[in-house]
């Protein structure tokens, strides 16, 4: 799939500038970026229901920007589900099939093997959604947008009305089933964490364009930009440069990657404590070194009182020196 | 006091008001039915005991107006739904204040004051059982096209996108989804129509001709034109049963 320099302006939906993007083949891809960035009006352009002002949306080489959503062969799961209230499990995920009006049998057949792909059990089937918890209305909103065998999943936010729990429990199950099925794959989160831990690339998108693309691991310890960085996780960005580079530019070092009262780690220097969070996992340590205050994430079993001093020292290699021209 | 007992103690003397005031005009023209007719200036006979203005409901005339009544309540219930589904399909794509100004046109006609507009209907409308029937409509139209373009836009905007997505026309959208969802209101409009026909009086009164009496305009007749209140009361009640049947059907649920 590809999009080719999109741009939308509308009253009702956050505008988008030349945004373009490439997903791979079977790829996962999601698009991360904060509330209003434009992230689910690029998704509703991809899969048809708004329509650019200028750009191209190619699938498997074939332009399908003024092609109707229906027969564009994408599925999408939205962000509410949008499972009709009136079917059981069964009659949306059959719906689609219907539609296109496939013998009854064949129907019956892929309803069933998709619901069992996604682990809806057989006594759920024949339930309205009203009648479904959270987790199994997500299953049948997956087995609906999958049992087309679309040639592109969109998944707009579908995690967001989950409790962190059944989160974890659906990203593990939505990952699963798209590798299974090999589907290109689209998602829109705002979620960082989410993005990470599902996606083979993400895109960040900020203000209607994409900031930047790549995987998980090069966005949270290599980015290009401040954005990135402080939007996929929480960041120490200080002044400075590495020896012998352009100056002007900025380090960044993750909480993650300083460590409080090291052995074996080169020196950094000593601060105060300011505050000392617990999260349960771990602690979450705000320092004062010199004028910079600086967040460190440590092992629950140490956590230093506020007003205490520690030495705080950085893991070898974990500096990133941010562009010059990066946006801050 | 719970939130329960509150609303229970604001809504107690309407409630008591709507149930004593039905019950209590239905008591009395049952029992001005049983009355003998007056004679000379009276209404009724005092204290008298009668079923003689019974006796006249079951004649041709009576079935003729009985027949034509269950006819109007049919016709107008039909009629006021089917213009009000389109109507409320119309209306519903419009948003902020085009919607507000597409509801001001369809509820027009009762915001202009029924007999301002059945005046002009009459000048357009031939008199008769046609006429009779698209006069009832009219007026109802508007309170229709309300409840249906209140189920309508009730209806989750994401499901037709949604359905479409998968590959349904907008005739499948509009038949699996649209349809059923609005099922409930449309069975409360064919039944607020269908009791709204059988008490029709305006449209016959307006636009009927000699043959198209229904039991409310006979009702009228009788009670001032003829000064028969028994006989206007026995006709009241065969209303009353024919509206209470009517509720009752439309209120019946087959059960899951």
């Amino acid at each position: 799939m590809r999009l080719e320099e999109i741009s939308f302006r509308f009253d009702t939906a956050p505008t988008l500038a030349g945004v373009s993007l490439k997903v791979p083949a079977g790829a996962f891809v999601s698009i991360l970026g904060p509330s209003g960035c434009g992230k689910t009006t690029l998704v509703k352009i991809v899969a048809g229901y708004l329509k650019p002002l200028a750009g191209r949306v190619l699938l498997h080489d074939t332009d399908i920007t003024n092609v109707p959503p229906g027969k564009r062969n994408t599925g999408m799961v939205f962000q509410n589900l949008a499972l009709f209230p009136h079917l059981s499990a069964r009659g949306n995920v059959a719906f689609g099939l219907e539609a296109r009006g496939l013998p009854s049998s064949e129907i019956h057949q892929r309803v069933e093997a998709m619901l069992d792909q996604v682990g809806l059990k057989p006594d759920e089937r024949n339930r309205q959604p009203g009648n479904l918890s959270g987790g199994q209305q997500q299953r049948v909103a997956l087995a609906r947008a999958l049992v087309i065998q679309p040639s592109l999943l969109m998944l707009d936010e579908p995690l967001s009305n989950l409790d962190s729990h059944l989160r974890d429990q659906m990203r593990g199950l939505i990952r699963q089933v798209q590798r299974d099925t090999g589907v290109t794959t689209m998602m829109v989160t705002h979620d960082p964490e989410e993005a990470m831990a599902m996606s083979d690339l993400i895109a960040v998108m900020n203000q209607g364009t994409i900031v930047e693309v790549g995987t998980g691991r090069d966005l949270y310890q290599r980015p290009r930009s401040a954005f990135v960085a402080r939007f996929l996780g929480l960041a120490n960005i200080v002044d400075g440069s590495v020896i012998g580079h352009r100056p002007g530019s900025s380090l960044l070092v993750r909480p993650e990657c300083l460590v409080i009262n090291g052995e074996g780690v080169p020196f950094a220097g000593i601060g105060k404590v300011i505050n000392s969070e617990f999260f349960g996992a771990d602690v979450l340590v705000t320092v004062v070194l010199g004028n910079t205050q600086v967040l460190v994430r440590g092992r629950p079993n140490i956590m230093p009182q506020p007003g205490t001093e520690v030495r705080v020292s950085a893991m070898p290699g974990t500096i990133h020196e941010l562009p010059a021209d990066g946006e801050s | 006091m719970t939130l329960l007992r509150a609303s229970i103690a604001i809504l107690l003397p309407t409630l008591l008001l709507v149930v004593g005031g039905t019950a209590a005009g239905a008591i009395l023209t049952v029992r001005m039915s049983l009355h003998a007719p007056g004679a000379g200036a009276g209404l009724f006979e005092p204290g008298s005991v009668s079923l003689s203005s019974w006796a006249s409901m079951g004649d041709a005339h009576h079935r003729g107006i009985v027949l034509t009544t269950i006819l109007a309540g049919w016709g107008v219930s039909l009629l006021s739904t089917a213009i009000g589904a389109l109507l409320a399909l119309l209306a519903v794509p419009f948003a902020g204040l085009r919607f507000m100004g597409v509801m001001v046109l369809i509820l027009a006609p009762r915001l202009s004051g029924v007999i301002a507009s059945l005046f002009g209907l009459q000048r357009l409308l031939p008199r008769g059982w046609i006429g009779s029937l698209i006069a009832e409509t009219w007026l109802l139209v508007p309170y229709s096209t309300l409840i249906l373009v209140i189920a309508l836009r009730g209806i989750d905007p994401h499901l037709v996108p949604a359905a479409r997505g998968l590959g349904a026309s907008r005739w499948q959208v509009l038949r699996w989804i649209i349809w059923p969802l609005s099922l409930p209101a449309v069975a409360l409009t064919l039944q607020l129509g269908w009791v709204w026909g059988l008490g029709a009086f305006l449209g016959p009164l307006f636009l009927g001709g000699p043959d198209q009496s229904t039991l409310a305009f006979e009702i009228h007749h009788e009670a001032f034109d003829l000064g028969r209140w028994p006989r206007a009361a026995a006709e009241g009640v065969v209303l009353m049963v024919l509206t209470a049947s009517a509720m009752a059907a439309g209120s019946w649920r087959p059960r899951p």
